[in-house]
């Protein structure tokens, strides 16, 4: 079996914070119903979500959008702190959340920087009838679990099933394996697929979009979020663009 | 401040009396339950399989295996469709029961009850024997396709890396009780389910054979160089 | 040893005590119990998941979808790919078809009231029962020659739906208003009047080098948001140069966030703003010549008085702000001019959209690449693109005339007045003049729970049908909806269930012995003889040699569409016309009423998903805010999640405070779409419904409401309420001054 290590390369000068990608992400992960009350706690779950900025305020104001979710981390933060296991590292750069092993000490989701796990502090409850939507291929689960972007790893087992059958190996770019909100996305914001296959379109963008300025070429777009921090991330951000800003200064 | 934030209160002495009395007397009994229930769990724990050998769970409709497999020489696949083809087995529609059952079988009072049952559009509720927890993704494509084929029956892998042609003995008997190392045997897709859910085609009642816990799981990938990654069923 | 649990329990009990203990704890029978989501209908084939190709409808715009169906459940939409429209993609409020699809507070068969009007009390019916009661009162009004006292109120029905409807309303001799509670009407005769075409154009954003907008959120809930979308991610990063978007709008919308520049504009003034940099394009020669004069009438609409200097202090956009927008959008093209939402909701709506979309006339920008592309006819000879929508200043008559009697059959479908009509029309009390209201909605809406009788739907995923969209693709394009799976609620003989509506109206035409010349006896036959006309015409992107091949095809695809028919079809430019001065009434603010992300414009509210979407400029979600600017808030003492009292000359409303930084302090915004009496479980009584206290003043030209005309006060109640937000739901991550979660960049790599 070739190696994999799954990425995502997410655009913000694309972005536009119309949260479709949330939705789909509810929808396909079986994502317990935020209510009310769990927004008020401040414990509403969304494996993905945007986060909004403001700079400046009336009349000069900007208002910039960037989806966060779990970064899949080389170095992940949260792993050695779980007691457990039920959080690790497997072979595909995966960070992955065992919900069987999970006792819910909510170690993990303090130590991450980007705030991308999420804590059930009720039993997941819907009406009979909308549980006729939920996904059969993921989990529900259960109360005192944490929980987390999978990169909709279900899509990728079925995916690689699917190519195996016919003796293949799964295609990059291929609809069924991305995740949902990379299929949601209307503005393509989103592009996910295998950083280990140097023929796929994401290695190359993101290997090109990470170069470092040099002389008299500009540098790419690409950056890690938090990278100061060390963790490595699977997810490459490129930079929004506007013309009336100032270059950040980018340095490693 | 944000308004309407809960606001911390000083506990009376009276108060913390009392719940310091409770959290010690609490905690006693903590330990005392946790104790007893740690011992029950783990003798629960110790028995091989959770549905008991001797008997499988009664059927709506007393579906007789030994008749379709045996005497009419109908393989798994004909009425388990979906199991060469995707995650679940599947039991078959009540459609297809019909496709014979249209002629065959007047009087049978199990055949009428089910013909009654599909004239009303009722489904028949029939109890699951085999199941895996949510948590488990089990997908039956998949294993029918390792294990189907022209195979060679050895004790130790020749090549640990290159096993498709090969089958360990420890399966090969579960499929065919004759077989002997260094064999070559032809392995049909409908034969492979016996590996799991032993002869069900002489099984009156339809039984668990195999515990189907997670450490049966891992043995057998482990034994068989599948991937023990969590995720490989975890998700 | 192996013991079986017999034995076991033998050995931990030998006690009943024991075997009591065990079983509380349960802990071996919860193990075995897979929380399966699904109680397996057994006549299905199960276990393979499948993708059907239709069409969304949960809001105006039909987008192409594709249903995850799995045991003969749906599980997941997805955008259709091939589907011109959307192209792949689709919006956060399709996904929520699944849970209107599932929702726990659906009708499940006919129903007729009993109890006081609008007490929601029902009682279930069979399907002929419910037919008959119908048909009689019908039938009686047509023995009284009455006919044109049965009005049948829809949402904008188009497709060959639309075809039925009005069929069966004009063979019987009634009428059918089609209704949008924040309507475009505006739009469409400003489009009609500059284009002179009746089909909405489509923006070629993707090619564009400067977007200029007026009013509409277009990215968010305009028009047809996903397919803008799709070319804003082109326009800002394709294979080509990165396009400037300038946005002028009199609220922070989540499209000016996106803007290179937001433009604040005083509410009422777009129209002097376009005709500013109309004037200043003209007056520097940057635009085509010939257009600028049969603009401006060969010079005798004065465009002089409209230089920057004139108006800046009117619309609040300095002179030079406007001289560079001018120049940019006439010097960098193609460039596009789009205009909406608020900019043609005031009582000078229609004028200041004509003013806007005359703009793409001035840079030449009609029917090129990276402009606004005209739309073709239908390739229907029957069906047309448009559907019928009815302006505001007709529904407020007929408010008048129920008052008077005058109507004694209302007959709604998916429109729900009670909601949307603001108070002053008086809808509501008039209702009660109303003899019988029946409603074909599956949801107990405002107006189906003051129904007397309820004949439910299907919903779209059950359900056939068809759908023009408007605006096209830029070529000819018809989407067909096909059901994805079997009704839930099932009609089973005579007894419960729902139906398509079409197939409801035809029944009732046959009980009414009335002949409405469709080509069969089902919906399903209008629909494929609709189809047959596409085969026969043998073009565009299904062919096949049979009937049945082609259908299946365009079942597979989703529909039909061939992009070498376009419009190529240009009428020169119309004059422009005055601009008279937009009207409010006396009061402190500006109120900005907008359609949300989740619920849009009321119609996702039943939804837990929608209602759970944050708002992307505040996050707030689950209820009714107030966007005030956070300095004028802090003047009037008000914090975030203070209950303030938002009062109108119309009447009042409550909602939750949020200040921000991007509000003008002349403006407070507020979302619609809240504030219902019914509409199930996470719906009603929740937020407060802004439509209720807005003026009931309209377009001077159109009769369109002008809903963004309205002026407002604010008091505070003292009360205080959490916002429930997503914002802070998680603590902000780690950051110094050199490393920001958003980096930017001034150049385009």
């Amino acid at each position: 079996m070739a190696e994999n290590k799954w990425g995502m390369i997410v655009d913000i000068d694309k972005c536009i914070g119309c949260q479709a990608c949330v939705v789909a992400c509810q929808s396909e992960n079986n994502i317990p119903i935020n209510e009310e009350g769990h927004f008020n706690q401040r414990r509403a779950i969304e494996w993905i979500r945007i986060e909004r900025y403001w700079e400046g305020e009336f009349p000069n104001v900007r208002a910039r959008f960037v989806p966060v979710f779990c970064q899949q981390c080389d170095d992940a933060p949260c792993e050695p702190v779980c007691p457990v296991y039920a959080t690790y590292h497997n072979s595909e750069g995966l960070n992955v959340q065992v919900y069987n092993r999970c006792i819910g000490t909510r170690f993990c989701a303090n130590n991450c920087p980007y705030q991308a796990r999420f804590f059930n502090f009720w039993e997941p409850e819907w009406p009979e009838s909308l549980k006729n939507q939920l996904n059969p291929d993921v989990t529900v689960r259960s109360r005192g679990i944490m929980e987390k972007c999978t990169f909709c790893i279900q899509r990728i087992r079925r995916s690689t099933r699917e190519a195996a059958k016919d003796g293949q190996e799964v295609e990059d770019g291929d609809r069924g394996m991305s995740p949902a909100c990379v299929n949601a996305c209307p503005t393509h914001a989103l592009t996910f697929g295998n950083l280990d296959d140097s023929d796929s379109a994401i290695s190359k963008q993101s290997k090109e979009e990470l170069k470092q300025p040099a002389g008299s070429r500009p540098g790419g777009r690409g950056y890690h979020m938090l990278e100061h921090l060390g963790t490595h991330p699977n997810v490459v951000y490129l930079k929004k663009v506007d013309k009336t800003a100032e270059e950040h200064e980018v340095h490693g | 401040m944000i308004p309407g934030d809960f606001q911390v209160k000083k506990p009376t002495s009276k108060q913390l009396a009392i719940f310091g009395t409770l959290g010690v007397v609490g905690l006693g009994s903590f330990v005392a339950i946790a104790l007893g229930l740690t011992w029950i769990v783990s003798a629960w724990l110790g028995m091989p399989v959770i549905f008991a050998h001797d008997q499988g769970p009664t059927q709506p409709i007393a579906f007789p295996h030994p008749t379709h497999v045996q005497d009419l020489g109908l393989d798994c696949t004909f009425c388990h469709r979906n199991v060469t083809e995707g995650a679940a087995a599947t039991i078959p529609s009540a459609g297809l029961c019909l496709t014979c059952h249209q002629v065959v079988g007047d009087g049978l009072e199990q055949i009428e009850n089910m013909r009654e049952q599909v004239a009303d559009d009722r489904p028949i509720d029939w109890v699951r024997v085999h199941r895996v927890p949510d948590h488990v993704h089990f997908v039956h494509e998949a294993h029918i396709r390792r294990f189907s084929g022209v195979k060679t029956v050895v004790e130790e892998w020749t090549d640990p890396n290159e096993q498709a042609g090969e089958i360990r003995l420890g399966e090969a008997l579960r499929i065919d009780p004759s077989v002997s190392v260094g064999q070559t045997m032809e392995i049909a897709e409908a034969q492979v389910c016996s590996v799991c859910h032993g002869d069900v085609g002489s099984m009156a009642t339809v039984e668990q054979v195999r515990p189907l816990k997670m450490g049966d799981c891992v043995d057998c990938h482990r034994d068989n160089g599948a991937p023990t990654d969590c995720t490989t069923c975890h998700y | 040893m192996a013991i079986t649990r017999r034995q076991f329990m033998t050995y931990v009990g030998g006690s009943a005590a024991g075997a009591v203990v065990f079983q509380a704890c349960g802990v071996p029978a919860d193990e075995l119990l897979v929380q399966a989501p699904v109680e397996m209908p057994e006549d299905l084939v199960t276990g393979l998941d499948n993708w059907y190709a239709t069409l969304c409808r949960q809001c105006s715009t039909s987008e192409g979808i594709v249903v995850r169906v799995m045991e003969g459940r749906a599980k997941k939409v997805e955008g259709n790919i091939d589907y011109p429209i959307n192209q792949g993609s689709h919006s956060a409020r399709c996904e929520a078809g699944l849970q209107a699809l599932y929702h726990p507070d659906r009708i499940r068969g006919p129903m007729v009231r009993v109890g006081e009007r609008g007490s929601g009390q029902f009682r279930e019916i069979s399907w002929e029962d419910a037919l008959g009661r119908l048909t009689e009162q019908l039938q009686n009004i047509q023995n009284d020659g009455n006919q044109s006292s049965v009005v049948m109120a829809t949402d904008p029905v188009g497709g060959h739906l639309g075809g039925v409807v009005e069929r069966f309303v004009s063979k019987y001799g009634g009428r059918h208003m089609g209704y949008e509670p924040m309507e475009r009407t505006t739009v469409r005769r400003a489009i009609k009047h500059v284009f002179g075409q009746d089909t909405m154009p489509d923006f070629d954003i993707e090619n564009s080098n400067v977007v200029l907008s007026f009013g509409a959120d277009f990215l968010n809930t305009w028009g047809s948001p996903v397919r803008h979308a799709r070319g804003y991610g082109e326009f800002r990063q394709g294979d080509r140069e990165r396009g400037d978007f300038i946005h002028v709008d009199s609220r922070f919308s989540m499209t000016a966030a996106n803007a290179d520049k937001w433009v604040f504009v005083n509410p009422g003034t777009e129209g002097l703003l376009a005709l500013s940099i109309a004037q200043v394009i003209i007056d520097e020669g940057l635009g085509d010549a010939a257009a600028a004069q049969a603009l401006t009438n060969n010079g005798r609409f004065n465009l002089g008085a409209f230089a920057p200097d004139n108006v800046a202090g009117a619309t609040g956009v300095s002179a030079e702000r406007i001289h560079e927008v001018a120049v940019q959008f006439a010097s960098h093209g193609p460039s596009v001019a789009i205009g909406g939402g608020s900019a043609g909701a005031h009582t000078n709506g229609f004028a200041n959209l004509v003013a806007i979309y005359s703009l793409n006339q001035l840079v030449g920008s009609v029917n090129k690449p990276g402009g606004v592309i005209l739309n073709p006819t239908s390739p229907f000879k029957d069906v047309p693109v448009t559907a019928g929508v009815d302006s505001f200043a007709d529904w407020h008559r007929l408010a008048e005339e129920m008052r008077n009697g005058g109507v004694q059959v209302l007959m709604v479908r998916d429109a729900d007045l009670f909601h949307g009509l603001p108070q002053a029309t008086g809808f509501k009390g008039a209702s009660f003049n109303v003899p019988l209201i029946v409603s074909f909605s599956g949801f107990i809406d405002d107006t189906t729970a003051m129904s007397d009788l309820v004949l439910p739907q299907h919903n779209s995923l059950e359900d056939w049908g068809s759908d023009i969209p408007d605006a096209g693709p830029g070529y000819q394009t018809v989407g067909f909806q096909q059901p994805v799976v079997r009704p839930f609620f099932e009609h089973r003989g005579e007894h419960l269930g729902t139906r398509n509506f079409g197939d409801t109206l035809m029944a009732v035409a046959l009980g009414l012995e009335m002949d409405l010349e469709l080509p069969g006896d089902t919906f399903q036959d209008v629909l494929k003889d609709g189809a047959r006309q596409l085969f026969e015409e043998n073009r565009g992107s299904v062919k096949a040699v049979t009937f049945e091949g082609f259908w299946n095809g365009l079942l597979q695809r989703g529909g039909w569409w061939d992009d070498s028919k376009k419009e190529t079809h240009v009428f020169a430019a119309s004059p422009l016309v005055e601009v008279p001065q937009a009207s409010f009434s006396n009061r402190d603010f500006y109120l900005m009423p907008f359609a949300t992300t989740g619920i849009g414009d009321g119609r996702g509210a039943a939804l837990p998903w929608m209602q759970a979407t944050p708002d992307p400029i505040t996050s707030a979600t689950w209820q009714t805010w107030v966007e005030i600017n956070m300095h004028t808030a802090e003047e009037l003492g008000i914090s975030e999640g203070d209950v303030v009292r938002i009062t109108s000359d119309a009447g009042s409303i409550e909602a939750l405070a949020y200040p921000h930084p991007g509000v003008s302090p002349n403006v407070v915004a507020v979302p619609v779409g809240q504030g219902h009496i019914a509409g199930g479980r996470y719906a009603k009584d929740r937020g407060s419904n802004v439509y209720s206290i807005l003026d009931a003043s309209s377009d001077s030209t159109t009769g369109a409401l002008a809903w963004a005309a309205t002026k407002v006060d604010i008091v505070k109640t003292g009360e205080w309420k959490r916002v429930p937000k997503l914002e802070n739901t998680v603590t902000e991550p780690p950051r110094d001054d050199e490393r920001l979660i958003i980096e930017i960049t001034p150049l385009d790599s």
